[in-house]
């Protein structure tokens, strides 16, 4: 049971306005937590766009603490339980808003998200870190928007007006209506072999300096591939994904030396021709990364090109 | 560090939070190895760390990075590891937390706090009950994590003072003991005597 200085307020049943679990009853904008059961409750108490959303809190609760945050509403998504599923249809994969980076890291249905998953900050961080929270901060060099970027993902947003779906760019572009909430993502049911590499500071439990997504669909003959870390939102290289599309044997899935090679150098020319680049940085000039773009995205596409195994996932390192 | 002063620091005294204006006062119950405790007049936006740390006195969680990124405030909550710097108190109402001390003699974890004796895992000792937590939760899922597996899954909490070779030797000797035929239950490696492994960790 919570109480705020004034009294009990229960937990417990439907209604939003008996979800202020914690809260300074009285006062002309209400300070409060909300702990929702429910997406239909999360929207609701979402519709006024006067709420902060926390999900595992690995962003929100240190910005909280430095005052770089200063809600005076906070939804605590913890108990909505829709919003931990994960699945897949006929038409693809379905992943909650809620399903943390752990949860993702073990699922073979998609070896390139687990692949992701797995170079994620620590086991303390992947315990706590969602995919909706990974979409709400939309960190350039998240590794998980990065991933999303190449699987032509598309984000689920729904509001008491009813359910939205975007591209991931267009979101990135237009952002979330703060009445939305994110429920999940849709992606396509992986078609080939797919690979998520990155550099970071460290190998593990640092946030990724340059990280390269790769995704083949040999059903469709395409190779997607996003480029993390070097630009305001992750870069698809589209004329380097045209020229190794057109390299590959699609019988075999395998591509020869040269055209993995010449796939690195096309990716480091769209990383130098992006229009907002992310500023030179002691650790990582932009130089460094535009070149270990191209060396990420050649090692990606030698480890997804080469064959003979149909779905292979490479990891982090 | 004195204790009582620490312990009793109210959130209006804190002026170094510029936060705390910004929200109310709020009283709830939080279950910490195996018992209930209440909170009284936290901030709402307070993190489970400074709750435990300030509210209840709960020391052995320690407070270094306020980032997630250090592990020295490593706890359990409904048995899994977070870091309780980035984990919001008051949502953490209905969740078991359990710290260094819940541990319990089941699992590995007085195995594992013995041998980071006997290694001289324990240094300065600051990081050492958020690594004593990393390091049950490891073995409880993964027993035979091999040294790769567990320089990864520690990747989260730092030390500044061991190098990492001894707290690998500790974790070692536990798995060894384990295995040892006829021998099922979690106890300390006694092949090696304290501070006679030089292995220096790749400080990854
Ligand atoms: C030590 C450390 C290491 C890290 N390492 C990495 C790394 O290696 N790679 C990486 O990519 N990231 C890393 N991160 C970043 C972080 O873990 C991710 O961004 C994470 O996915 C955030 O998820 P969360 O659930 O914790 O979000 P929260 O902190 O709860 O929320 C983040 C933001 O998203 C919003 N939000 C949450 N849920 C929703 C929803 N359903 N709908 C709309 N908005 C929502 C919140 O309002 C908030 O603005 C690291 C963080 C830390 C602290
Ligand atoms: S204090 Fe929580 S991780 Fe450093
Ligand atoms: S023993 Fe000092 S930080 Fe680890």
């Amino acid at each position: 049971m919570i109480t705020t200085a004034d009294g009990t307020i229960g937990a417990q049943t439907a209604r939003p306005a008996d979800h202020p679990v914690l809260g300074a009853a009285g006062l002309a904008s209400p300070a409060s937590l909300y702990r929702p059961l429910t997406v239909a409750d999360t929207v609701e108490i979402l519709a006024d766009g006067a709420a902060d959303l926390l999900a595992g809190g690995t962003d929100l609760v240190p910005a909280l603490r430095t005052g770089r945050r200063r809600p005076r509403r906070i939804i605590a998504l913890r108990r909505v339980l829709e919003l931990r599923t994960r699945g897949a249809s006929a038409d693809g994969l379905i992943i909650g808003a809620g399903v943390t980076y752990q949860d993702l890291a073990g699922w073979s249905l998609s070896p390139g998200l687990a692949a992701t998953a797995r170079v994620v900050g620590s086991p303390q961080i992947r315990n706590l870190g969602t995919v909706g929270g990974a979409l709400g901060t939309a960190d350039p060099r998240g590794d998980l928007l990065t991933f999303l970027s190449a699987a032509d993902a598309e984000v689920v947003l729904r509001s008491v007006h009813g359910a939205r779906t975007v591209t991931v760019p267009s979101y990135l572009a237009e952002g979330r209506d703060p009445t939305e909430l994110i429920t999940a993502v849709r992606l396509p049911r992986p078609c080939g072999p797919q690979a998520y590499l990155k550099v970071g500071a460290r190998q593990a439990a640092s946030a990724a300096v340059v990280s390269c997504a790769l995704v083949v669909d040999r059903v469709r003959e395409r190779v997607a591939c996003a480029i993390g870390g070097v630009a305001g939102r992750p870069v698809r290289p589209v004329a380097a994904e045209d020229f190794v599309r057109a390299g590959v044997d699609w019988a075999t899935g395998t591509a020869p030396p040269d055209v993995v090679a010449g796939f690195g150098e096309l990716v480091t020319e769209a990383v130098r021709a992006v229009e907002d680049p992310l500023p030179d940085d002691p650790r990582a000039s932009v130089a460094y990364r535009r070149h270990a773009a191209g060396v990420l995205a050649a090692r990606a596409a030698g480890r997804c090109l080469s064959g003979p195994s149909p779905v292979r996932s490479a990891g982090g390192r | 560090m004195s204790e009582p002063a620490y312990r009793n620091v109210s959130v209006d005294e804190d002026p170094a939070c510029p936060s705390h204006d910004a929200g109310p006062r709020v009283s709830y119950q939080l279950h910490i190895d195996g018992g209930v405790r209440e909170v009284a007049g936290a901030w709402f936006g307070e993190s489970l760390l400074r709750v435990l740390r300030d509210h209840l006195g709960v020391l052995s969680v320690k407070d270094a990075c306020e980032q997630g990124r250090c592990g020295s405030c490593s706890v359990l909550m409904d048995g899994r590891l977070v870091t309780s710097c980035t984990v919001l108190a008051a949502d953490a109402a209905d969740a078991q937390v359990t710290t260094v001390a819940g541990l319990g003699v089941g699992g590995p974890a007085r195995a594992v706090q013995a041998a980071f004796l006997a290694h001289g895992a324990v240094q300065c000792g600051f990081c050492t009950p958020g690594f004593v937590v990393a390091v049950t939760d490891l073995l409880a899922r993964r027993p035979d994590a091999d040294e790769d597996e567990i320089r990864e899954s520690l990747a989260g909490n730092i030390c500044r003072c061991t190098g990492y070779g001894r707290i690998i030797a500790a974790i070692r000797s536990v798995q060894e003991a384990r295995r040892r035929p006829g021998d099922t239950r979690w106890r300390p490696g006694t092949g090696q005597r304290p501070g006679t492994d030089q292995r220096q960790g790749t400080g990854r």
